[in-house]
Formats: structure tokens, sequence, C-alpha cells
């Protein structure tokens, strides 16, 4: 069996991608996106970002190009950079450089991660002519009609060091995420996950304990990712208070006192 | 008299003469002293010295107690095996440091009750082992936080969970351990499933307040509440049955009462359902408690209660009045009456089922639906446990004048305290927000800087060397931090040659341009450009256990600090009234970790009060003056802001919130680090979600106070 890699700029999303709307975020993406603006997606690990944007490169019927951000990313890891081949210099565009000329969506991934200098390639593509510098070329790039910044950011993070700049989030529009509310959480874990609806029904309102918990020995309360990788090891027949302790509990935490307070709100459930 | 009982008589008169000369004229004042010696006397030799020994340690505190254990200690040495007999002591004397001599005496008596205890202590759990847990799973269960504490009774007044110290009903510790999580759960389901909704505690109070009712009543109301815990927590309910009393006379009689109460196990059933039915069962026997169940205290439930309702309505209808200012069309602001007459509705949602929800909860302004912040909609929450709805009246505007009333202004002249000389130098004046009058209160705040006077320094010693393992894993995660650093890319010189660089220059190099030279990699640590103050709450307090934590967390952060090179200071801050708020020096920016700074972290002692604002607004300055790219403000506390004179409450905390609002305008990060654990209702609004930590146990402070550092800057 062989799979075919798939060369970022050409990920272009045929199947319709599962999304369940929160609010009306696909308006107010769709309406940002038509009149140019930068999006800002704001919210929790887990809470569907990713997949938000995936559903609106569908919907949009765009090519994406996602970058997760590091603290070794640059710059030029945006833009691109020369290669040298048999002798002959190259240019080899960076994932942005390659949305902003073709006009995709480029969606960078917890931005805080990556170095501030990127912050200096992004403004100018936020601002009214969107216009990416290559100052290797010595170019003014400016950004096809269809091209689309997205960036997200975890307002959770307790680093000081990683706080978004003001003079960054201000060029954004900005969608906050969060939780999906008890109802629609449920469809998302039935839907992904494939259990029933009642076992759906107990693990979301497991969700919403842990979450009780946020500030109070937990950092975070479960996601819905965990819930649905709970689901779906329950959906494989894995025992729900087993399933829950390994996709849930631990990956929480690793306090004993806690886990063992998470183990039991699942069997209370159960 | 022959040979054998002469000897005898002789034997005991020494050991008499003994005791009395450790213990003195007490020991004749015993009852039936001739009888306590001819048991001593019948003692082993090592078991008389032991008694001896004692005897003389307790006299040096007190003689009357050190008389007591004379008497009781050959009934101790019956009872008990010798090692047990240490441990009674022990104990004893220990309630006689704590508690004074008659609860000393009290506990030295009941020689049985302590020999039985010892023999449970293998099946024992105690609360102290469990209240973590118990707090995280209460917390986890949802609702208006409830506070675990340790009690002879056990019962809830809704807002604290009392419990016993110890269990030891099961053989197996885990057993007991069950009956903690299943007594407090059903104690919580209490608060959770309306028992004490505001009509209930009104309808007992009136017409059946006698002990009788209240008796029917809980075990009616613990029918219901099985209901729903059955409907809602099936692994629970499967516990309860488990441990539910098994003798065939008490399950009839519990299943007699289920049959006849079989209306309360119904989703629509409610509490005040519950109390209509306590007529029909005036005339069957009670049965007893179930091993989970706790009893139940009307006065108690109902002085937190309406204490607690009178607050949160304040508390309700003024953050309504400030969602509705803050709403309202720019030029309209500023008119009362436009303000006043929007529309706010609340619709509940319709849980129904018995369940209060306050995540559907939901506010409606004009029309629009509005964000509640995590404050409002626990208060919201809490009101909904009380109420079952939102009642109307909170829906109102507040009238101008309850304002003054719930929430006295400052006045800063009625403390009648000596104005200290205001020309003194190292003397400060500093506005204070008023958020009455929405406006500073000019130069209100005298603040002076003083120095911590030099402790002792085997403190320093102690801490390090009782902290030996764990600093060890504190230093290595520090040095993770500096080995983190990445390579540095593109330097003129270091340890290996930057390949993407040669690429570059040599693309350069065939376009005829500049070559650059910065060809290499660097793997030394970037610089940390970070400055952080330290904030350390010396209010009074802190007495005792907190401040010890306090030092501790100093002297290991310190020692993991000169590890990373950060810039750091610490001060404490305390103070009474505005006239005289005080900062302490323990390290400023410039000071090595030196002797002196050591001693004074082992010299900081609490002092008065917790004048926040005026400390953050000081401190922060200094901050500010520091050249350093990250500016730290880290607060050390153990509950909310508070002072002589108006100082506390809303007051407080929203001087302390415009102070940290006014550092964050100038480039300064602050975090909480705290103890208190009513923190989540005041620390968000102040510092912001993500500011802040609360830790549950005071010992964990140390530990954790570097690891949170740690955290906040990588
Ligand atoms: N609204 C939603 N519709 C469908 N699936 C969702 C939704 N929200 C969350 N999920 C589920 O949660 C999982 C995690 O979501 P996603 O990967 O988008 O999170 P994220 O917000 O990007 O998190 P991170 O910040 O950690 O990258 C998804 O794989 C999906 O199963
Ligand atoms: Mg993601």
């Amino acid at each position: 069996m062989s799979k075919t890699t798939i060369k970022n700029e050409q990920n272009f999303i045929k199947n319709k991608p599962y999304y369940e709307p929160v609010g009306d975020e696909v308006a107010i993406f769709t309406a940002a996106y038509e009149n140019q603006l930068p999006i800002l997606l704001k919210g929790p690990t887990g809470c569907g970002k990713t997949r938000f944007i995936e559903y609106m490169a569908w919907h949009l019927k765009l090519p994406m190009v996602t970058v997760a951000c590091h603290d070794d990313l640059t710059a030029s890891d945006l833009i691109g950079r020369y290669l040298i081949k048999g002798g002959e210099t190259v240019w080899i565009d960076g994932p942005l450089t390659s949305a902003v000329r073709h006009g995709y969506i480029c969606y960078l991934d917890e931005i805080v991660e990556a170095r501030k200098d990127t912050s200096v390639v992004i403004h100018p593509l936020c601002d009214g002519r969107r216009l990416l510098p290559i100052e290797k070329l010595g170019e003014l790039l400016e950004a096809l009609s269809s091209f689309c910044l997205a960036i997200s950011y975890n307002p959770g993070y307790q680093s000081v060091l990683k706080d978004l700049k003001q003079s960054t989030r201000q060029r954004f529009v900005a969608l906050e995420f969060d939780y999906p509310n008890a109802a629609i959480e449920e469809a998302i874990v039935i839907k992904e996950s494939g259990i029933d609806e009642s076992m759906a029904h107990k693990l979301v309102k497991l969700g919403h304990m842990t979450r009780n918990l946020k500030g109070n020995g937990l950092e975070e309360g479960a996601s819905t990712r965990l819930l649905v990788n709970a689901g779906k090891l329950i959906h494989s027949k894995v025992a729900p208070v087993h399933a829950v302790d390994t996709a849930i509990s631990q990956a929480l935490t690793d306090e004993p006192d806690m886990f063992q307070a998470v183990h039991e709100l699942s069997r209370s459930i159960f | 008299m022959s040979n054998q009982s002469r000897q005898n008589l002789l034997y005991r008169i020494r050991i008499q003469k003994d005791l009395e000369k450790v213990v003195g004229p007490a020991l004749n004042r015993l009852p039936n002293l001739d009888t306590i010696i001819s048991m001593i006397a019948n003692l082993s030799d090592p078991q008389q010295v032991f008694i001896s020994h004692w005897a003389g340690l307790i006299a040096d505190s007190n003689t009357e107690l050190a008389a007591h254990f004379i008497s009781f200690a050959p009934k101790a040495f019956d009872t008990m095996v010798d090692a047990d007999v240490q441990k009674w002591v022990d104990l004893f004397l220990k309630k006689y440091d704590n508690h004074g001599l008659g609860k000393a005496i009290t506990l030295l008596e009941d020689i049985s009750g302590f020999a039985i205890d010892q023999e449970n202590k293998g099946v024992r759990c105690s609360l102290q082992q469990t209240s973590l847990f118990l707090q995280h799973f209460i917390r986890g269960l949802g609702g208006r936080e409830l506070k675990i504490s340790g009690n002879d009774e056990t019962y809830t007044n809704t807002e604290g969970l009392f419990l016993p110290e110890s269990i030891s009903l099961f053989p197996q510790p885990k057993q007991n351990f069950t009956i903690y999580k299943l007594t407090a759960a059903h104690l919580w389901a209490q608060t959770w499933y309306g028992t004490w909704r505001i009509q209930v505690l009104e309808k007992l109070t009136a017409e059946y307040n006698d002990q009788k009712s209240l008796n029917i009543f809980n075990r009616l109301e613990s029918i219901r509440l099985n209901y729903f815990i059955a409907r809602d927590f099936p692994g629970l309910s499967r516990e309860f049955s488990e441990f539910e009393n098994r003798d065939p006379k008490v399950v009839a009689l519990w299943k007699l009462w289920q049959d006849r109460a079989n209306g309360l196990r119904s989703p629509t059933a409610t509490a005040v359902d519950t109390i209509e039915n306590i007529h029909h069962f005036l005339d069957i026997d009670l049965p007893v408690l179930q091993p989970y169940q706790g009893e139940i205290f009307l006065d108690r439930i109902r002085e937190t209660m309406l204490s607690r309702i009178e607050q949160e309505q304040i508390a309700f209808q003024k953050s309504l009045d400030k969602l509705r200012d803050d709403n309202a069309p720019k030029d309209e602001a500023d008119d009362d009456d436009f303000v006043a007459k929007q529309m706010l509705e609340v619709s509940d949602g319709d849980s129904g089922e018995g369940e209060p929800s306050e995540t559907n909860f939901q506010l409606t302004l004009d029309g629009q639906p509005i964000e509640l912040s995590d404050d409002l909609k626990n208060l919201a929450g809490s009101i909904m446990q009380d109420f079952g709805e939102i009642p109307d009246q909170y829906m109102d505007p507040m009238e101008q004048g309850e304002y003054s009333d719930a929430l006295l202004a400052q006045n800063g002249e009625s403390e009648g305290d000596t104005d200290p000389d205001l020309n003194e130098t190292g003397t400060f004046q500093y506005d204070e927000w008023d958020c009455t009058r929405q406006r500073f209160r000019e130069d209100f705040c005298t603040l002076r800087e003083l120095v911590v006077p030099p402790g002792d320094e085997s403190f320093i010693s102690d801490t390090l060397e009782k902290y030996h393992g764990a600093l060890r894993v504190i230093k290595k995660c520090f040095e993770a931090v500096l080995g983190e650093s990445r390579p540095q890319r593109r330097q003129p010189d270091g340890d290996d040659i930057d390949l993407d660089a040669i690429v570059n220059a040599h693309v350069d190099m065939t376009l005829g341009k500049d070559m650059s030279d910065h060809l290499y990699t660097k793997y030394r640590n970037q610089e940390r450009n970070v400055a952080v103050m330290f904030m350390v709450d010396m209010s009074g307090s802190t007495l005792g256990w907190v401040n010890n934590a306090e030092r501790e967390s100093l002297v290991l952060l310190c020692e993991a600090l000169q590890l990373l090179g950060d810039r750091y200071a610490i001060y404490g801050f305390s103070g009474r009234t505005n006239k005289r708020c005080e900062v302490y020096s323990i390290k400023d920016f410039k000071e090595n970790y030196s002797l002196e700074v050591r001693q004074r972290i082992s010299g900081i002692r609490p002092k008065a009060y917790t004048r926040m604002g005026v400390a953050i607004r000081h401190l922060g300055q200094m901050l500010q003056k520091t050249h350093a790219r990250t500016k730290l403000l880290i607060t050390l506390s153990d509950g909310r802001p508070e002072d002589y004179g108006g100082y506390k409450g809303q007051y407080g905390i929203e001087d302390t919130r415009h102070a940290l609002l006014e550092m964050k305008q100038s480039g300064v990060h602050a975090f909480c680090i705290t103890i208190d654990s009513e923190a989540q209702e005041y620390l968000p609004h102040m510092y912001g979600t993500a500011n802040y930590a609360v830790i549950d146990e005071v010992e964990k402070l140390p530990l954790k106070v570097a690891d949170i550092y740690r955290r906040l800057t990588t």
C-alpha cells in the first residue's frame, strides 16, 4: 500500500471536512476573507481551530498551506531561500511566499512560538496593499487577491515571553474559539468517534468536570480532542473508565491526587 | 510484718519518694495514691524508669499534668504495648501544647479510646490524607466552591463540607477512603439538587424546625437525592448501594420508607415535595443513617445562606449595572437614566430535571445576547443554586444610594493615626484608585521603604537541608532551561559551521554580491534578558506556616536563580492604613545573593495588613527603571488585599487591579502566586485568567514557586 505524499502547497482539500459550526464563525471568516482581512483564531488547545480552517479552505475552494511554528522558525523559513543545484543557485519559495504568489490560504499555527523576526514579514502582508518583501530577491511581492492569512494563538499560555505583541494582534480580525456547548460537543464526539449518544453524553459531562478544575490544580480541562480520543478507544471496545484514564486523565496531569480525582469522577458516571 | 512485706513497703516508699522529687506536692493530691504506687511497683523496671523519666519532663511544663500521668500510667501499660504508651504520651503532650491543660487531661484519661484508635490505625483513613483528593473531586462535580474541613459532625452549610478527621468504619483503608468520597458526594448532592433552595429553608424553619421532623426530612431527602444520583452518576450510585447497611432489619426499614416515599423518586420531585411527605412518616421508626449520610444543622445553613444571598444580590446587581454601563452607546453613557432603561433579560435555559445549570444561563441586553465573564457566570450559578432561577428583582438596576451602603468609601481621616513626618527621606506619595468614585485619590498613600532586619542564618541551611533532594531536581530543570537555548545561527565565530549560512554565502558569491562572514553556529545560550521583582506578602495573616513557606520558597528560588543569572529583587510589603504603607527591602536589583540577603530572607516576619495597590505601584516603578527586555512582577500572597479602614472587598480589589493595569501599560508582566483557596473569586479579575496560580497546600509552595517561575520565563 503506498501513500502519496502531499506537497504542502498542493494541499487542496477535496473532501468536505467535518466541522460543526459553533456560532457565526463561518460567516465572519467569509466576510473577512472577502474583505481581504487577515484572521486570528484564538482559543485553547484542541477546540477545533485547525479543523475550522480546513473546513474554510474547502468551503472557499482554496488550497491551504499550514506552517506549524516552532521556536527556531525564522523569517527565511517562511519566505524561502537560495539553494545550490549543480553549481547553479536556485531560489525556492518558502510556504508563505508560495501562498502569497498563488493566492492560497496560509495558516500559521501557534504563531507565538515562532521567532520574533517573523512578525516583520507578517506585518506588511496584513496592511492595505498586502505586500511581502523578499529581501534576497529584492522584490516586493503583491498578494494575489485570493490569498488569505490566518494565524492561531492560544491565550492560555503562561510564558510572558510568548505573548502576542499588540502591534501584531491589532492587525487581525479575531475569532474567539472555546469548547463548544454540551449539545454540539456531543454531536462532535459521536461523529468523530462513532460511539453512541449516551456514551458521548457521559464523556462530555466528564469534560465539563475537568474544566471545573482548571486553574485549581489543572492547567487546562480536557479538550474536545481528548474527548474524541477517549471516544475512539471506547468505540474500539476499551472499557470506558480505562479509556478515560489513558486518553484523558494521564494527558491532563501527573499529580497523583489530581489523577485520582479525575479517575474517580469518571468512575462515578460510567 | 514479714520480711517480704517489709521489703515491699520500703520499695513502695522509695518509688513514692522518687516521684515526689520530680513532681512535687501535686503527687500527694492524687486521691488513691497508695493503689497507684503499688500498681507501679508491679511494673517492670524499664516501665518504672519510663514513668519517672517522663513524669520529670512533663513536670517541667506542668506538675498537675505530670501527677495525672503517673496516676494513669499503670493502666496505660496494662492496656497497651509499650510503644503505644510512648505515642499516648506524645499525643497528650501535644494536646497540652496546643490546647491547654483541660483538653490534655481529657485525652490522657481516655486510654481505652486511644488504644482502640491505635488498633484501628492500620485500617483508618484520615482526612489529611484525602482532603486534597476530595477537594478536586468535589470541584470537578461542579457548582459553588465547597471547602473541605474536619469536624466532629458531618454536615454541609452550603459553603463547606464538614467531615470527620478520620474514618475507620470498615476493615480496609480503601473502603474507608471510599466512605470519605461517598459522604462528600452525598453532601455535595444536597447543594446541587436543591435540598437547600431558599424556599425549602424558609419552609423548614417556619414549620418543621424540630429534631424529629429534621430527622425524617434528612432520610426522605436522601431517598430523593439517591434517585438523582442514580440517574446522573450510575457509578457513584453503585458504590452507595455497596456500602449501605446490610442488617436485614435496617434494610427492611429503608425499603419500607422508600416504598412509602416513592413519589420522591421522580425527576420532577423537589425538596419541597420532601417536606410535604414528612407528616406521613411521623408514626414509623427511623432507619439508621447510612454510613455515607451526614446530619442536618438548620441554623448553620441558614446563617451561611442568608449572608451569602445578601452579598450576592449586591454583587450581581453591581455587575449588571456595569454591563449596562459598558454596553451603552458612547454618547449616552453618562446619562444615568438612559443606562438604567436598557432592558436586561435573563433566560435560565430549561435544564428542568432538577439540575441547576449555569452553562445554560443566558443574558440578553435589549435582545442582544452578551458574553459573561467567568466571575459573573459563577455568581449566577451560585444564585441559581439558592433560588433555582435568577429572581426578578436581581435584574433591576441598583438604587444609586445603595452603593455607599454596600461599599463604604474610604475615609482617610478617621483613622486617628498620627501622620508620619512627610519630609522623611525614603517617603513616597502614591495615588489610589477609588472605584466608588471612579477616580484617583491623589497622593492618598504614604509609603516608606524599610529594610528587613537580619534573621538567623541557620534557617537558610535548615531549608537547604530539608529540600536537599528537591533542590537538585529544581536546579536540573533550571539548567535544562539554559541547555534548551538553541544554537545561535550566523555568528562571526562559533563552535560549528552553519551550513545554511555557507550556502547563502556561496549564493551571494556567485551572484557577485558581498559574502557575509557570519558563517558559524554558536552553542552558547542566548542572553536571558529578564528582570523580576518578587513582592512578598508580609501581612499579619501569614503568621506561622505561610511565612515559613514564603521564606523557604525564596531560599530555593534564589538558589535556582543564581544559575539563570536573571536580575531579581525581593521586597516585602505590608502596612496599616494609607498613611503607613511599607515596603521592606530584602534584596535590591544591584545586590548579590549575599550573606546579608540570606539573613534578611530569614528575618522576614509578618507585620500588619495588605494594602496591595500602593506596593505594586512603588515596586513596579522600581522594576520599570531596570533595563531588561522582559520585566516581571511576581506576587506571593495568602489572600485578597485588605487594610484598615475600608480597604477591603471590592475597593481593595479594584485598586489592586487598577495598579496592575498601570503596570501592564508600562510593559511589566504581573503574576500572582497565592495559597488562598478562594482566590478564584477575585484573582482572574485582578490579574487576568492566565496570570495567577493557586497552590493547594502551603507545604508545596517552596517547590511550586521555582517551577512556576521557570514556566513563566521559558
Ligand atoms: N467544531 C468542531 N467540529 C468538528 N470537530 C471538532 C470541532 N471542534 C473540535 N473538533 C475535534 O477536535 C479535534 C481537535 O481539533 P483541532 O485539531 O482543530 O484543535 P486545535 O484548536 O487546532 O488545537 P491546537 O491548538 O492544539 O492545535 C479535531 O480533530 C476534531 O475531532
Ligand atoms: Mg491545531
